[in-house]
């Protein structure tokens, strides 16, 4: 009966004869002496680390199981430091570090001076603007004519040839400038007819035109 | 516990917290040389291939409870060593930041520092030849060669169908012949 290893022979010879004649060549590497029967026991140790099997030990108690003698040695150092070397070591920053940095304080005395230079420009501004719509201002004249002197006034009205006596009402002026022959005179060029129509159209005491 | 356990007895003492470990122990005794060997023909160096057998039987403890026996254990826990080798290999060229190839001319390079190398000897040769592989060729021709894998079975370590994996065992053969009568 034909085994599986004959199967592989056989076709091994018909794909590469050469090969196929020195068949299963064993690999020729070396394996450590004892490797396969202290493989399982390392494995299972490791098992037991990974999933817990065993509670985790201190560090001391850890590699005295592993070696005694690296246990010996944890606590001795050989090396040597200079006498009182950490309490006069200071960490070395940069002479420009040691500088602390200036602080720019926003304190209560600079908001203070900025309201101040605030309000003196609104002031300054504010100035401005009275002064300039004072000088704009528009009078009434009726109003103002209560504060010019008589005298003025007279003066005012002899400059512009209008005859006006100080103290006499309009009344007084007409019935003491006018009399009956400037009239007269005033009425000379006003045709008879159209002074009829206007005398008819007056009161009786003051209708009659000489 | 028996020689002759099987691996349906095995995987039921695993799932009873009380024979535990021991069927754990059992399972690793049964198969370890077998993945050794598969692991060491791939990655060459001892200390590598232990690392990666601790990494592989690891990965089977955590996993092992959840396995399901539609498949047979040992096929099982090869394609575990396979992607695990695999793996290895890929860390291996993200650490040095070199290509594949130089990868692979790596392990030649570790195969000619072995201390007992000797370049005429045939199996020797042969290794070298295998590192000439491309990967994939590399696992299919060590699981045919040496480990006597039928297709059927490659074929569920390495999820490829039995036509793939034969004609990638052709090929391989044939550069490795090739690469003997050659060198």
């Amino acid at each position: 009966m034909e085994t599986p290893r004959d199967k592989i022979i056989a076709e091994l010879l018909e794909i590469a004869p050469f090969l196929g004649r020195t068949a299963f060549l064993r690999a020729p590497y070396a394996v450590p002496v004892g490797y396969f029967t202290s493989f399982t026991g390392m494995l299972m140790q490791r098992v037991r680390l990974e999933t817990e099997l065993v509670p985790e030990i201190g560090t001391r108690q850890e590699i005295a199981k592993i070696s005694p003698l690296l246990a010996g040695l944890q606590m001795k150092n050989p090396y040597s430091l200079p006498a009182g070397y950490f309490e006069t070591w200071k960490v070395p920053f940069p002479e420009s570090e040691k500088k602390p940095a200036k602080l720019m304080k926003m304190g209560t005395r600079t908001r203070v001076i900025r309201y101040a230079a605030a309000a003196c420009v609104v002031a300054l501004l504010g100035i401005a603007v009275f002064t300039i719509t004072k000088q704009r201002k528009i009078t009434d004249p009726i109003t103002d004519l209560a504060n010019v002197s008589d005298q003025d006034m007279a003066n005012y009205l002899d400059s512009d040839d209008i005859h006006w006596t100080p103290g006499i009402s309009s009344t007084e002026i007409s019935s003491v400038a006018f009399n009956d022959n400037d009239i007269h005179d005033l009425l000379s060029s006003v045709p008879d007819d159209e002074l009829e129509q206007y005398s008819a159209l007056l009161p009786e005491d003051k209708g009659t035109v000489n | 516990m028996a020689e002759q356990t099987t691996d349906t007895e095995l995987l039921a003492l695993f799932r009873e917290p009380a024979t535990r470990e021991k069927a754990f122990t059992e399972i690793v005794k049964k198969y370890q040389e077998r993945l050794y060997w598969h692991i060491r023909r791939m990655l060459v160096d001892h200390e590598d291939t232990n690392d990666t057998m601790q990494n592989v039987f690891i990965r089977v403890w955590n996993a092992l409870a959840g396995f399901r026996e539609d498949a047979q254990l040992y096929t099982w826990l090869y394609r575990i060593a396979t992607n695990e080798c695999l793996t290895f290999i890929e860390q291996q060229k993200k650490k040095a930041s070199v290509s594949l190839d130089e990868v692979e001319s790596g392990l030649s390079n570790k195969i000619r520092a072995d201390a007992d190398f000797d370049a005429n000897k045939l199996e020797w040769k042969l290794q070298l030849a295998i590192q000439q592989l491309p990967e994939k060729q590399r696992v299919v021709f060590t699981l045919r060669y040496y480990d006597e894998m039928p297709y059927e079975e490659m074929s569920q370590v390495l999820e490829t169908s039995t036509g793939a994996l034969k004609a990638s065992y052709h090929h391989a053969a044939k550069k490795i012949e090739d690469f003997i009568i050659n060198h």
